[in-house]
Formats: structure tokens, sequence, C-alpha cells
């Protein structure tokens, strides 16, 4: 997918240039807030990657003007400055995902594709991989026609997992939009949730659905 | 600037002058009142007792004519009183009554009079006196004349005046003495808190503003100026052992991490060794930079107020904590269970005080071993504040360091081997005071040969 990366720091720019181009993307760089402004509002991108402090215009300033502009792809903002109040404030102008430097680049890639994957969610009402169902207007899971019984924060788990099935979401992800956190627990407590989650959905069934991405977090795959 | 002038400048010397004139305006308003309760009644009752007289003289003229209103006044001339008469020819010339001549010739109509006469007292003295009442013309021409002697009620009026003025002045007199004396005394306090603030800005941070004890509003100032004194005195100790902290801290990881990539580019070209000592060298820059976030963090917890407090179901988040981390307690051996009680509310930014509590579940699952409890409690005290408690039933900390633990970059030798910076105690002690509370170590669950720990945040509850 085409990605528009905003960033005037050029060592930066070229490192994450060629991890976004590993990860099969086309990347085009622009160095400053007011051409970054203009490039998205002409290129028909994908998804946009957006530094916060940018020279000439800042870079909520550029997510608000695209979105009054009609402008809606995906944007994720990159951010020094990543406490409750700044993510809110890039949220509100507009951006769909904020991200706190430092961040590893998986957890930059995962982020991505989940924002091009996302671009047009809630409208649906049923979600499915493989022969895994979940209903949520009924708040049902069915696997194989078989009903599963999920406590309501391992329903949301699987929700959000079946939403970006089929890619990588970290556990930062996870923590982000399953439970609302803002912080890293410093113990292993996402993975256990999984294997809970993974023990219901998987244990009584021959073909696993849910993986473990080695040193990125999770995929939901048929 | 020259303290003479200074001194008229205070706050208080100007209340005095305000003070001194509404001494004044007292006064003068006591003055006319005075006059109106005094003089002013008797002119009152001197008109009526006067209209009394002169119409009774009319009549008596009317029945018997000049003779016998010539005797009416004789006789009432004689009498002893306050009222003077006096019956005159039309030309003014008089017949009889208590004046030798009319104070002044009247006109075609009945008129007020109000004259100064003179007359001679028993001993034959000349006394000026002063007196009111009415004159005109009966038929056929005779003056009459009949007014009240005023002369006693003036004289205590006059005094009663002099007393009040004098009053007056000593009233304005000793309200600006009392004034200068009171801003003297003021501006001597303000002085001294002034100085204790030169001295802090000076670089004497034990400087104190001096109390003396008498619960007066200097006392308030100087108080809160001493507790300000204390809480900055406290952030520059904190910023000086922080830095040297962070310094000391990074030190050490900062070398380990040189220490790995100079090792592998002398080492022999070898792709697995490589990786090896760069996956160990990010894991060395990873922990570094948690802890840039961890002091960064602390830092805008303690000097940024303008975090956006909002009214937060403390309840409901505490139970999602619980249900958060009781799966992976569990599995790691370890029970965690809750008992928070509903609806407690605290005005609090949602994002921090979840953290705070997270910091406290997390130390309780680090330090507590395997088969230990860990109790979230969370309950609204008789006080009315809420308090929510991680007691758990691992080594504790002795009471001694349980003050010290809260510092930053503090970690007791027992917990040199585990992870982390000495920072989450910190960071939640930080959130406790910006939600005007505070955290408390206390003995937790009892482990069988002693008590475990307890960490209490105790929180006003939101209205």
């Amino acid at each position: 997918m085409r990605v528009l990366l905003v960033e005037d720091d050029a060592d930066m720019a070229e490192s994450l240039r060629a991890s976004l181009a590993a990860d099969e993307h086309e990347v085009e760089i622009a160095g400053d807030g007011e051409l970054g402004q203009s490039m998205a509002a002409t290129g028909g991108y994908d998804v946009i990657v957006l530094d916060r402090m940018l020279p000439k215009k800042l870079g909520v300033s550029v997510v608000r003007e695209l979105r009054e502009q009609g402008v809606s792809t995906p944007v994720l903002i990159l951010s020094a400055l990543h406490d409750e109040d700044h993510r809110v404030e890039g949220l509100n102008a507009g951006a769909n995902d904020y991200l706190g430097k430092p961040f590893s680049t998986r957890e930059l890639l995962a982020r991505v594709r989940a924002l091009w994957n996302g671009r047009d969610r809630d409208v649906q009402t049923r979600l499915q991989v493989g022969d895994l169902e979940m209903d949520l207007l009924a708040r049902t899971v069915k696997r194989g026609g078989k009903k599963l019984d999920l406590q309501p924060r391992e329903f949301r788990l699987l929700e959000y997992l079946m939403r970006n099935s089929g890619q990588t979401v970290t556990r930062k992800m996870l923590l982000e939009n399953v439970w609302d956190y803002h912080f890293d627990p410093q113990t292993n407590v996402i993975d256990v949730h999984i294997s809970r989650l993974r023990s219901k959905i998987d244990r009584d069934f021959a073909q696993s659905l849910l993986h473990t991405v080695r040193g990125s977090g999770y995929r939901l795959e048929a | 600037m020259r303290p003479s002038l200074a001194l008229l400048r205070t706050t208080t010397f100007r209340l005095a002058l305000a003070q001194a004139g509404v001494v004044l305006v007292f006064v003068v308003a006591l003055l006319v009142y005075v006059y109106f309760a005094t003089i002013g009644q008797l002119v009152a009752d001197s008109d009526v007792l006067a209209d009394q007289e002169y119409a009774a003289l009319e009549r008596a003229y009317a029945e018997g004519g000049i003779r016998r209103l010539n005797q009416e006044v004789v006789e009432r001339a004689a009498r002893q009183g306050p009222l003077l008469y006096v019956l005159a020819e039309g030309n003014g010339v008089v017949v009889t009554g208590d004046f030798q001549q009319l104070p002044s010739l009247p006109g075609e109509s009945v008129q007020r009079i109000d004259f100064g006469f003179e007359s001679t007292d028993a001993e034959g003295a000349a006394q000026r006196g002063r007196a009111r009442g009415k004159v005109g013309r009966l038929l056929n021409g005779p003056i009459l004349l009949v007014a009240r002697d005023l002369g006693d009620s003036e004289v205590m009026s006059g005094r009663i005046t002099r007393v009040l003025w004098t009053v007056a002045i000593l009233g304005v007199f000793l309200s600006i003495a009392s004034g200068l004396i009171a801003s003297w005394l003021a501006s001597r306090r303000a002085e001294a808190l002034a100085s204790t603030a030169r001295d802090v800005m000076a670089g004497d941070l034990k400087r104190r503003a001096p109390v003396r004890g008498e619960g007066d509003e200097f006392d308030a100032l100087a108080e809160a100026m001493n507790a300000m004194l204390d809480r900055l005195e406290r952030l520059m100790q904190v910023s000086r052992t922080a830095g040297d902290a962070i310094a000391h801290d990074l030190r050490s990881p900062l070398t380990r991490f040189r220490q790995k990539l100079e090792a592998a580019l002398e080492a022999p070209a070898d792709t697995a060794n490589d990786r090896e000592a760069l996956r160990k060298a990010l894991e060395e820059a990873d922990s570094l930079l948690d802890m840039f976030a961890a002091v960064l963090k602390l830092a805008r917890v303690e000097s940024n107020p303008n975090w956006r407090f909002e009214r937060i179901d403390a309840s409901d988040i505490l139970r999602e904590l619980v249900d958060f981390y009781e799966p992976a307690a569990e599995e790691q051996g370890r029970t965690l269970r809750g008992e928070i009680a509903p609806d407690l509310f605290v005005n609090g930014e949602t994002g921090l005080f979840t953290q705070a509590v997270s910091n406290l579940v997390e130390n309780a699952l680090k330090y507590t071993p395997e088969g230990g409890h860990i109790a979230l409690t969370a309950a609204r005290r008789s006080d009315g504040r809420i308090e929510i408690a991680v007691s758990d039933d691992g080594p504790g900390i002795a009471p001694a360091d349980r003050d010290r633990v809260q510092e930053r970059f503090v970690r007791l030798e027992s917990a040199r081997s585990s992870p982390g910076a000495g920072l989450g105690l910190s960071l939640v002690a930080a959130v406790a005071r910006l939600h005007r509370g505070g955290l408390h170590l206390r003995d937790g669950l009892d482990n069988g040969e002693g008590k475990g720990l307890g960490a209490a945040l105790v929180l006003p509850a939101a209205a």
C-alpha cells in the first residue's frame, strides 16, 4: 500500500522508510508539515504516518485541516509526547491512532496495517474467521456451529482480533484497544489472557486460529 | 524609599485614615442629632407655647378690650417662668411687659420672631439671652409680643457641642495614631516575611518565616509560606538527588550497552554471535528508554498542574484491574482477590489513577513469593475518604524503610536483583499527591513469620 511519511528528522525518516519498504509498502517522504499536508491532500495515499513536532505546521494541525478538507485517509501520529492529554488531543483532531516514541518497528508496522484494514469497520454486525463466527448484535460466538462461552472481556479481545484478522496485533495494541490502558504492564498479563482465550476457541479443534507471532504479538488467521 | 513615607502608604494606615473619617462623620451626625433633640425640640415647644399664650391674650382683648389685655399682660409678666410678654402701642412705644422696647416693629401680619435681649439677674448683673416667640398687631393697633426665653438650653447645647467636637478631634487623632502604630507593627511583620523570601531567593533554603504562635493572619501567612518552602526544599533536594541518581543509574546500563557493542565489534565476524549481541544491546536500550519514560512521567505528574480531572468511577476501574491481573497472578501461582465496595468516585485523571494502582499490584506480584496472596481492597473510610489498598503476604518492608522507598530511585538491597528503576512507588506517591491524597505503607497480610506489605492510597471522595 502507499504510505506518506511526514517526518523532519532525515535519519529517522530514512530508517522508517526502509522498514516500511521491507514490509512491502510504497513510501513517500515529506520533510515538513505544509508539504506533508499538500501531498496528503492530493497524493491518494492509503495511510499517513505523521510526526507530531514538524517544522512549518504541527502534526495535529495537519490532521485537523486534512479532515476539514474532507481527506479521510487513516492517520497515525508519532509523538515523543504520549501522555493521555496529548493522545486525546491528537485523536480529537482526527487522527486514527497515536503511537508514542520510542516505539519498536514491529509496533509501527502492525499499526500501519491495522489502520489500512480498519478503514471501513464498524458497519459489520457479524465477523467471521474460518469457522469462527461472532454475532455482534446477539453477542454470541460460535466455532464450527458450536456455541462458545466467553467472558465479556474475552469477547472484546476476540472481537478486536477478528476485526484485525490476518494481521499481527501487538500487545500494546491489545492493551490500548481492548483495555484502554496506556501503560506497559511489566508482567506477561496479556499473554495469559490470550492463552485463556486460545483454550476456549482452539483447544477442541484441529486447526489453530490464534497464532503467536514471535517478538511481535498475535495473529488470528484461518 | 524613606521609611516614614513607606509607613503612610501601608494598607493598615489607609484603613486608619478611613476610620478617622468615619469618626468625624459620626460626630457630625451626633451634633445634628443633639441639635434637633435639644434646640430643635425647644423651638418647636416654644412656638406651641407662644401660640397658646398669644391666642389667650387675643381672646382677653376681644372680651375685655385694651384694659383687660393690659391687666392680663401685667399679671402674666409678673409670673415666674420662661415666658416673656410685651404690650406696646401701635407706634411701638411699650405700654407694659418684660422689655423696655420691642426688638422690632412688626409688619401687618402676625410673625415669628427670634431675638437677643439683655436682662439683669437677681444681683443686678447684665445677662445676654435669646428668646423666640410671636409678635403681631391686634385689632385697632396695639402690638402684642409673646416669647420664650431660650437661655439655659442654649448654654447646655453649646456645652454638648463643645464636648462632641473635643471627642471628634481626639478620635481622629487617636485613629491616626493607632493606624500609624498598627501599620508600623504590620509592616514589621510583613518585612520579616519579605526578608525570609529574600534570604531563600539568595540561596538559604533552610530559612523559615517566624511564626509567633498567636494564630493571627500573619501566622497563617507565615505557616503557608513555610509549607511552601518545605515543598520547595524537598523538590530541590529531590531534583538534586534525582540528578545524581539518574547519572548513577544510567551509567551501568549504558556501560553494558557500550560493552556489548564493543565486544561484538572486536570478536571475529560471526552472524549468530552478532545477532545475539544486537539483541542484548536492544534490550539494554529499551530498559534505558523505559527509565527515561518513567522519569519524564514522574516529572510531569509532579510539575504539571494541568491534568484534566474528571469524576471517575474508581470501583469500576479497580474491578477491571483485578480482572486484568488475576489470570497472570494465577498463572504465576499467586492469588489476587478484590474486595471493592461499589460506587466509589474520585476526582482524578483516569490514566494516572489506573497506572498508580497497577504499579501497586505489580509490585505485590513481583515481591510476593509463589503461593502468596494479594488483596486489592477499596472502601470508604469513616472520615469519608476513599482508601484503596494493595496488601500482600510477601516479605514486607521494615517500618524504618517505608518512607525511604517512596523516594525516587530508592531500591532496597533485597530488591536489587529484580528489574526496575525504583520509580514505581515514587510515581504512585506523586499521583496520590496530585489527587490531594497520600500513599501510606503499612503492615500487609500475615505471612506466617510477620507481616507483608500493605500499600494504601487514600484519596478524597468526589462529591
